[in-house]
C-alpha cells in the first residue's frame, strides 16, 4: 500500500516497510481470532494495519485507533498467513512503544505500570510482593495479555523455589553445553518448568549453566512500551549468561519472541551487534532439544492419549510447530492427537480477559472444546500464558484434564 | 450520508453494528484493489436475513447506494464503497445451514467463507469445487456476485457451475428464490441462477445459497515442469490438450512469479523461465494411467526438469506458492495491478510474447501467472505508488493487456470481474446496444441504481482515478468516443 | 400451420418486426412445444445452420442454432471431442431446441447439464434486436450472463441464432453394469452411497420395474451405471466398483450390460404420447415416485430428471403442484407446454419487460 508516512521515529522505517507491504489482500483475515469471533475489519490484521497507517498519516487521531489496536492479542498468526511477508510484529511493537510515548494514563495504570516495572523482572521481590497479595489485580490492567496470563496463576500461596546448581553436570556422555535463560515471572509462579527443563537437558546429555545473576529478558517491559529499562534488562544477560556455550535455552515462549526482537529493540544503540548475536544464540528448549535428538526414555507404562497445544509465540512467532510434535512422539506409549485449528490462539487470560471478557472467554471455549473432543489423558503446551488458560477455562467445568509444560512431561518421561 | 436512513438503521442496529465513526470506516474504504478507495457513509453488519431485506428496502426508498461486501478481497473493486453510501458487511451471516452428503449439496449463508463448506463436506468424502486463490478468506456472497473462479474450473467449472439454487432480495426490496435442490435446478424455464452469478452486485443480495459439493478425488498426481523459456511451458499446454487429457488444473508462473512465490512459501521451486503445474485427479486407477501419458508428454515437452509431489504436503506447498503469488508481489513491489485477461489457450504465445514487448515499451515489471488450462492470463504489473505518474503509467500498460486480450478474441475478466477497476474497459467487448441492454436490464431490477453503483458500467459516479487525455483503449484503437 | 423459415439473422429480425407474435421451433422435433399458440407465426430456425467456428485445441465450438445436433456431434466426434451435457433427442433436435428446451441427457451425470457448458450466443430478442451475450473463451466473466439465462428459456425471452458451447475430449471407452433393487428406497441409498464415493461414473439412471411385473418377484429396480475411461484401466475400476456397490448396498443381482447408444437413451423405452420432464431432487422421488407409479418413467442423472409418459396430463399436473414441481412436455398434445408448479418469478418477468416489452415471443 502506498502510504504518506514522515515520522522521524527511529522505527518510522519499519513501520512504513510493513505498510508497504501490505496489498490489502485480506489472507490474515482468515487466521486472526479476532476477526473470526468479530467479523469486523477493524479487528483484522488488515484492518489494524490501516488504522496504524491512518494513524501514523495523521489522518485519524490514535486514541480512536486504540481499543483496536488493544484488542489484538498479538498472537502474530497473521505473519504467517500473509503472502507478502508483512512484518506485523515489527509493526505492532513499533507502534505500541511510539504510542506509549504519548499516551495518557489515568492515575491508577501509572501506578500499576510503575509497580510491573519495578516488581515482575525481578523474581524475589516479585515473591515479596505476592505474598502481600492483590498484588495480580493491581499489575494486571497494565500488562499485555500475554504476560498478565501468567499472574493469573498466581495461587493463594507462591511454590517454594527450586533452585538449580550453578552448574548441572550432563549424564552420560556430554552432547552439549547450554545456559538456561531463567525468566521472570514464569520462574516464580512454576518454577518446577524450569527445573524439568534443566533435569530433562542433563538427562540427554548437556551440562547446563544456571548463572545466578541472569534473569529477565525485557520482553514484558518491551511490550508495555518501557524500552530503555528493558534494554537494561537485556543487557544484565548480556554479562551474565555465558557467550561459549551451543545455546541459551528459553522455556517460555514470549521470551523467546521477544528476544526476537531484540534487533528491534536495540536498533541505533551501540551494543546492537551484541544483542544480535545474543538473540541468534537463544533457542526455545524443544527447538533445541529436538535438533539434538532425544535419548530414549522410560515412558509411561501404558497408553497416553496427549495433545499438544501450539502458543502463539512459538507457532507464529518462531515458527516452531514439528519439533514438540518430534519429541513427543518419541515417548513411549504416549499417543500424540491433533487439536483441532490448532493455530488458532487460545484467548490467554490477564488483562484480556478484564478488557476483552467476552472474545477471551469465547477463545478459551472454542480451544477447550476442540481439546475435550480429543478424550485426553493430558495436555501440554511450551508457554505458561496457554497453561494458565486452559487450565482457567477447564475449571470452569469443572474438568480435571491436567495442563503441563512439555518439560514437565519429558521429565516425568525420564523420571518414570 | 442520508441522515434519515441513519435514523432508521438506528431503530433495528445496535451501535456496534452499525459503523458511522471514522475509525470504524476506515477500513472499509478499499477491499484488495487499493488503488481505489472511498469512505463509506455507514457500514451496517445485519446477522440475519430479515436485516438485510430491511436495510435493502430503506436504501431502495430513500434511494441510498448501497455495497454488500463479503471479506472485501475483491481484486475488481467490486466491493468499494461509494461515498456517502452504506456499506452492507455480510460476514456475521456465516452459518452453515446444510450439509447433505447424499444429495452432494450444502445450504449456506452469503458470509461462509468458501473454504468452510469444503471443510465441513470434508468428513462425508466431498468438497466444494471452486477454488479461488483467496478461498481461505473469501466468502460465498462475494464469490457469487463475481463468479469466481480458481485454478481448478477446466474441468468443472466456475462458480455459477456450482450453484443449484438460491434466496435473493433484489435491489428494489423483491424478494425470490429461484433454483432448486437437484442439480438440474427447477428444469425449464430460464436459468435465473445463472443469471443472478456475475452480476457483481448491481442485482441484489444473496441471501441463502444451495451449492453442489464433489466427491473428492481418490487420488492427486500434481507434475510441476519447469522450463527455460516461457513459450515451452505454453506449447507444453497445447500438447497436454491435444492428447485428450483433462487435467483439473493447468498453470504457469514466470521468473518474476516464481521469484516471489518462492520468497512468501519456500516452495522450493526450481530456478526456471517458467513453471508449469499440471494436475491430475480422479479414480487411482484412470488417474495413474493418464499419468504414464502425461509424463511422455512433459519429458517431449523440452521440461529441464520435472518433479511429482510425492504427498500431500508437498502438493500442498506446490499450490501454496502458486495461489499466493499475488499477494507475494507485495514483497517485490509497493504496488501492482492484477490483470485478469482471457486469450484463446492456442494464443497464449502470441499473448505472452505482445506482453515483453509492453513490458518494455512502458519500461515496468511485469509478473505473469495464469491459469494456462483457461488461457486466463494474470499479469502483474509491478509499480511505486509514491513516483509520479506511476500509477497512471501501470494503467495504461493494463489497458494494452486488456486490448491485446480482445483483439485476440478473448475477454477482459476471466473470473475477476469487471467492478470498479474496469468497467471502463467494458465497450471493448460489448457494443454500444449490447451495453445499453445490460443497463436497461439494471434499471428494470435497479430502477434507482442504488445497489453497487458505479460498478461495472463505464462512466458511473464512483470515485475513480483522476485519467486525463486519451483512455488507453482510444489510444490502442480498440474504442473511441465518437 | 405454416411455418416460416428464414434463411439469415436480418430476415429473422425483420419477421419479428413485422410480426405481432412470434412462437419459434427448431425443427419441430418436441411436438408438444410445437405451435399452437394462438395467432402467434411459426418460426422454424432450421435454416440458420451450420457450424461456424470449431477449435479443438481451445475446446470451444460455435454453432448456429438450427443446426442440427447430429450434424454437430458428428463434427466433434472427428476430433475425439463431445458436448459433455450430453444433449438429448440427438437424432431430431436442432442444438437451439436443445438450449430452449434445457435436454440433457444421461452423460450430463459426469460434468454437468446444458447451463454448464454454454459459454456465449447471439440472439435477436422481442424488439428484434440481434445481439451478442456471454463470450466466446472458455472462461468469462464480463457483463451479464444472459447465454445461462437462455437455458430453458422456450424461446419466450429472445431467439437464439448462433451458440458457443465448451467442448471436452470425449473418453474411449465405456463399460456399464446394472445393480438390481427390490425396493426405491434400496435403489436410492446405493445412489448416495456413489454421491459419496471417490467413483466417478459417466452416467447413473434409476429404471423403474416395468409396469406388468409390479408385485412380481422379478419386478425390480435396476440401477444402471456407466464408467468411462481408458481401455487397460477399465476392468479393475469396474471391479472395484462392482466390489463396493456389493458390499455397501446389497444388491439383488448385479449384471454387467453391453454398452450401447440406445442403453444410455433415457427415452428409448418412452414412446407413448405424451412424455414430460420433470428435474427433482434425488429426496423427492419417493413421494413423487408414489403419484406416478403407474406411468412408465425412468430416473435419469443419478435421480434429478425424470422422464415419464403419461396419459393423464391434468392427473399429473396436479401430483407436479402438489410436489411443488414444474414438468416439460415434449411429445403430445398439451394446452401449455409447461405443467405443474408455475415459473413466475419477479427476476424472468424484469428481464422478460426488457428484451420482450410488446410480449411478443410465445
Amino acid at each position: 500500500m502506498r502510504h504518506q508516512i514522515q515520522s522521524d521515529d527511529l522505527r518510522a522505517p519499519e513501520m512504513a516497510t510493513a505498510i508497504e507491504k501490505c496489498v490489502h489482500c485480506g489472507f490474515c483475515l482468515a487466521a486472526c481470532p479476532t476477526y473470526s469471533l468479530l467479523g469486523e475489519e477493524m479487528d483484522s490484521p488488515r484492518g489494524r494495519i490501516y488504522l496504524m497507517k491512518n494513524v501514523l498519516e495523521e489522518r485519524l487521531a490514535a486514541e480512536d485507533a486504540q481499543p483496536y489496536i488493544d484488542r489484538c492479542l498479538g498472537c502474530m498468526a497473521c505473519v504467517p498467513a500473509c503472502p507478502s511477508g508483512v512484518e506485523y510484529g515489527d509493526l505492532l511493537v513499533s507502534y505500541r512503544a511510539l504510542q506509549e510515548a504519548e499516551r495518557q494514563r489515568p492515575p491508577l495504570d501509572a501506578l500499576a505500570r510503575k509497580l510491573v516495572m519495578e516488581t515482575l523482572p525481578y523474581p524475589k521481590r516479585f515473591r515479596l510482593a505476592a505474598r502481600t497479595g492483590a498484588l495480580g489485580k493491581a499489575l494486571q490492567p497494565a500488562l499485555p495479555a500475554a504476560f498478565a496470563a501468567m499472574l493469573s496463576l498466581l495461587p493463594d500461596k507462591l511454590p517454594p523455589p527450586l533452585p538449580l546448581p550453578a552448574i548441572l553436570p550432563a549424564q552420560g556422555e556430554r552432547r552439549g553445553v547450554v545456559a538456561l535463560l531463567p525468566g521472570c515471572v514464569q520462574a516464580a509462579l512454576a518454577p518446577e518448568i524450569n527445573y524439568a527443563a534443566a533435569h530433562t537437558l542433563a538427562a540427554n546429555g548437556i551440562e547446563v549453566h544456571n548463572p545466578p545473576g541472569a534473569g529477565c529478558c525485557g520482553s514484558i517491559l518491551l511490550h508495555i512500551g518501557a524500552e530503555a529499562k528493558a534494554r537494561a534488562l537485556a543487557r544484565d544477560n548480556f554479562t551474565q549468561l555465558p557467550a561459549d556455550v551451543d545455546a541459551i535455552i528459553t522455556t517460555a515462549a514470549g521470551c523467546g519472541s521477544g528476544i526476537n526482537d531484540y534487533e528491534l529493540l536495540f536498533k541505533g544503540q551501540d551494543d546492537a551487534e551484541r544483542a544480535r548475536a545474543f538473540s541468534a544464540k537463544v533457542m526455545d528448549f524443544s527447538a533445541y532439544l529436538a535438533e539434538l535428538g532425544l535419548r530414549r526414555s522410560k515412558g509411561f507404562d501404558r497408553e497416553r492419549r496427549v495433545a499438544y497445544q501450539d502458543a502463539c509465540h512459538l507457532l507464529h512467532a518462531q515458527g516452531i510447530h514439528s519439533e514438540p510434535r518430534a519429541l513427543l512422539n518419541q515417548i513411549p506409549n504416549l499417543r500424540l492427537l491433533p487439536i483441532a485449528d490448532a493455530g488458532m490462539c487460545c484467548g490467554s487470560a490477564g488483562t484480556y480477559n478484564i478488557d476483552q471478557p467476552v472474545i477471551a472467554a469465547e477463545l478459551g471455549r472454542r480451544k477447550v472444546e476442540s481439546i475435550l473432543a480429543l478424550e485426553l489423558d493430558l495436555v501440554v503446551s511450551g508457554n505458561i500464558g496457554c497453561i494458565a488458560q486452559l487450565r482457567q477455562q477447564l475449571a470452569l467445568l469443572k474438568n480435571p484434564l491436567p495442563v503441563v509444560h512439555i518439560a514437565e512431561l519429558l521429565w516425568q518421561a525420564y523420571a518414570n | 450520508m442520508n441522515r434519515a436512513l441513519l435514523a432508521a438503521l438506528e431503530n433495528i442496529y445496535p451501535a456496534d453494528r452499525l459503523l458511522t465513526r471514522d475509525v470504524e470506516l476506515l477500513p472499509y474504504e478499499s477491499d484488495a484493489l487499493t488503488a481505489f478507495s472511498a469512505k463509506p457513509g455507514a457500514v451496517v453488519l445485519p446477522v440475519d436475513e430479515a436485516e438485510i431485506i430491511y436495510t435493502v428496502r430503506l436504501c431502495h426508498e430513500m434511494a441510498v447506494p448501497f455495497v454488500a461486501r463479503g471479506s472485501g478481497t475483491s481484486l475488481s473493486g467490486g466491493s468499494l464503497p461509494i461515498p456517502e453510501g452504506l456499506t452492507i458487511g455480510l460476514n456475521r451471516l456465516n452459518r452453515i445451514k446444510k450439509i447433505d452428503p447424499q444429495q452432494r449439496i450444502a445450504v449456506v449463508e452469503p458470509g461462509v467463507i468458501n473454504l468452510h463448506i469444503t471443510e465441513a463436506a470434508q468428513p462425508y468424502g466431498l468438497y466444494y469445487a471452486p477454488d479461488p486463490s483467496s478461498q481461505s478468506i473469501c466468502t460465498i456472497g462475494g464469490n457469487i456476485a463475481f463468479n469466481s473462479g480458481g485454478a481448478h474450473c477446466l474441468k468443472y467449472g466456475m462458480t455459477s457451475n456450482h450453484v443449484l439454487g438460491m434466496k435473493v432480495v433484489l435491489a428494489d426490496g423483491a424478494v425470490t428464490q429461484f433454483g432448486s435442490e437437484s442439480i438440474e435446478g427447477v428444469g425449464v424455464g430460464p436459468d435465473l441462477v445463472g443469471l443472478f452469478v456475475g452480476s457483481e452486485g448491481l442485482f441484489g443480495i444473496a441471501l441463502e445459497i444451495t451449492v453442489r459439493l464433489m466427491p473428492q478425488p481418490e487420488l492427486y498426481r500434481t507434475v510441476l515442469a519447469a522450463y527455460d523459456d516461457l513459450g515451452r511451458a505454453g506449447d507444453a499446454v497445447s500438447m497436454v490438450v491435444a492428447s485428450g487429457l483433462l487435467p483439473g488444473a493447468m498453470e504457469i508462473m514466470d521468473r518474476l512469479a516464481i521469484k516471489a512465490a518462492e520468497a512468501s512459501v519456500n516452495a522450493g521451486y526450481p530456478d526456471a523461465e517458467a513453471l508449469l503445474i499440471v494436475e491430475l485427479e480422479g479414480e487411482a486407477p484412470q488417474v495413474n494411467a493418464e499419468f504414464e501419458q502425461l509424463r511422455r508428454i512433459i519429458d517431449a515437452s523440452g521440461a529441464f526438469e520435472s518433479r511429482v509431489a510425492k504427498s500431500e504436503a508437498e502438493r500442498t506447498r506446490i499450490w501454496k506458492g502458486r495461489k499466493g503469488a499475488f499477494s507475494a508481489v507485495g514483497r517485490l513491489s509497493p504496488d501492482y495491478i492484477v490483470q485478469d485477461g482471457v486469450v484463446p489457450r492456442s494464443r497464449l504465445g502470441e499473448a505472452l510474447l505482445e506482453i515483453n514487448a509492453l513490458k518494455a515499451k512502458y519500461s515496468l515489471d511485469v509478473a505473469n501467472v495464469f491459469h494456462a488450462g483457461d488461457g486466463n492470463l494474470h499479469p502483474l504489473i509491478l509499480y511505486d505508488g509514491r513516483e509520479d505518474g506511476a500509477l497512471e503509467k501501470a494503467e495504461a500498460l493494463a489497458g494494452e493487456i486488456l486490448a491485446l486480450c480482445v483483439n485476440l478474441g478473448g475477454s477482459i475478466t476471466g473470473e475477476h470481474g469487471i467492478g470498479m477497476e474496469k468497467r471502463d474497459y467494458l465497450p471493448a467487448m460489448f457494443s454500444e446496444e449490447e451495453i445499453d441492454i445490460m443497463q436497461a436490464l439494471r434499471l428494470a431490477i435497479d430502477p434507482k441504481e442504488i445497489a453497487n453503483r458505479g460498478k461495472m458500467f463505464p462512466g458511473g459516479e464512483a470515485p475513480a482515478l483522476a485519467r486525463q487525455g486519451m483512455h488507453p483503449l482510444e489510444r490502442a484503437g480498440v474504442i473511441s468516443r465518437e | 400451420m405454416t411455418i416460416s423459415a428464414p434463411a439469415t439473422v436480418d430476415e429473422l429480425q425483420t419477421l419479428i418486426r413485422d410480426s405481432e407474435r412470434i412462437h419459434v421451433i427448431g425443427k419441430g422435433s418436441k411436438t408438444a412445444l410445437h405451435g399452437n399458440v394462438n395467432g402467434a407465426a411459426t418460426v422454424g430456425l432450421s435454416e440458420i445452420s451450420g457450424i461456424i467456428e470449431y477449435q479443438p485445441a481451445e475446446y470451444t465450438v460455435t454453432v448456429r442454432a438450427g443446426t442440427a445436433v447430429h450434424d454437430l456431434s458428428a463434427a466433434l466426434d472427428d476430433e475425439g471431442q463431445y458436448l459433455p451435457f450430453d444433449p438429448l433427442l440427438p437424432a431430431a433436435a436442432t442444438i437451439g431446441g436443445v438450449v430452449a428446451a434445457n435436454l440433457s441427457g444421461s452423460r450430463r451425470f459426469r460434468y454437468g447439464g446444458v447451463r454448464d457448458f454454454i459459454l456465449g450466443a447471439e440472439v435477436v430478442d422481442g424488439a428484434g434486436r440481434a445481439f451478442r451475450v456471454g463470450g466466446k473463451v472458455v472462461k468469462n466473466s464480463a457483463g451479464f450472463d444472459l447465454s445461462k439465462f437462455l437455458v430453458g428459456s422456450l424461446g419466450r425471452y429472445a431467439i437464439m441464432t448462433e451458440l458457443t458451447f465448451k467442448v471436452f475430449p470425449d473418453v474411449p471407452r465405456f463399460r456399464s453394469l446394472a445393480f438390481h433393487y427390490e425396493q426405491l428406497e434400496d435403489a436410492l441409498s446405493a445412489i448416495y452411497f456413489i454421491n459419496q464415493s471417490p467413483y466417478e461414473l459417466d452416467a447413473l439412471d434409476l429404471v423403474p420395474p416395468p409396469l406388468m411385473n409390479r408385485g412380481k418377484k422379478d419386478g425390480c429396480w435396476k440401477l444402471l451405471a456407466r464408467l468411462a475411461g481408458f481401455d487397460e484401466t477399465l476392468p479393475q475400476r469396474v471391479e472395484r466398483f462392482s466390489a463396493a456397490m456389493t458390499g455397501e448396498t446389497a444388491p439383488i443381482q448385479v449384471k454387467p450390460l453391453e454398452d450401447s447408444a440406445s442403453l444410455w437413451d433415457p427415452l428409448a423405452g418412452l414412446a407413448g404420447a405424451c412424455l414430460v420432464k420433470v428435474a427433482l431432487s434425488p429426496k423427492q422421488v419417493p413421494r413423487f415416485d408414489e403419484m406416478v407409479s403407474r406411468s412408465p418413467r425412468r430416473y435419469g442423472v443419478g435421480g434429478n430428471i425424470v422422464w415419464l409418459e403419461t396419459e393423464d396430463i391434468k392427473q399429473l399436473d396436479a401430483a407436479l403442484k402438489s410436489c411443488e414441481l414444474t414438468g416439460l412436455c415434449l411429445r403430445g398434445v398439451v394446452e401449455s407446454a409447461v405443467i405443474g408448479a408455475p415459473l413466475e418469478n419477479v427476476l424472468a418477468a424484469r428481464v422478460k419487460q426488457v428484451l420482450d416489452p410488446q410480449n411478443k415471443l410465445v
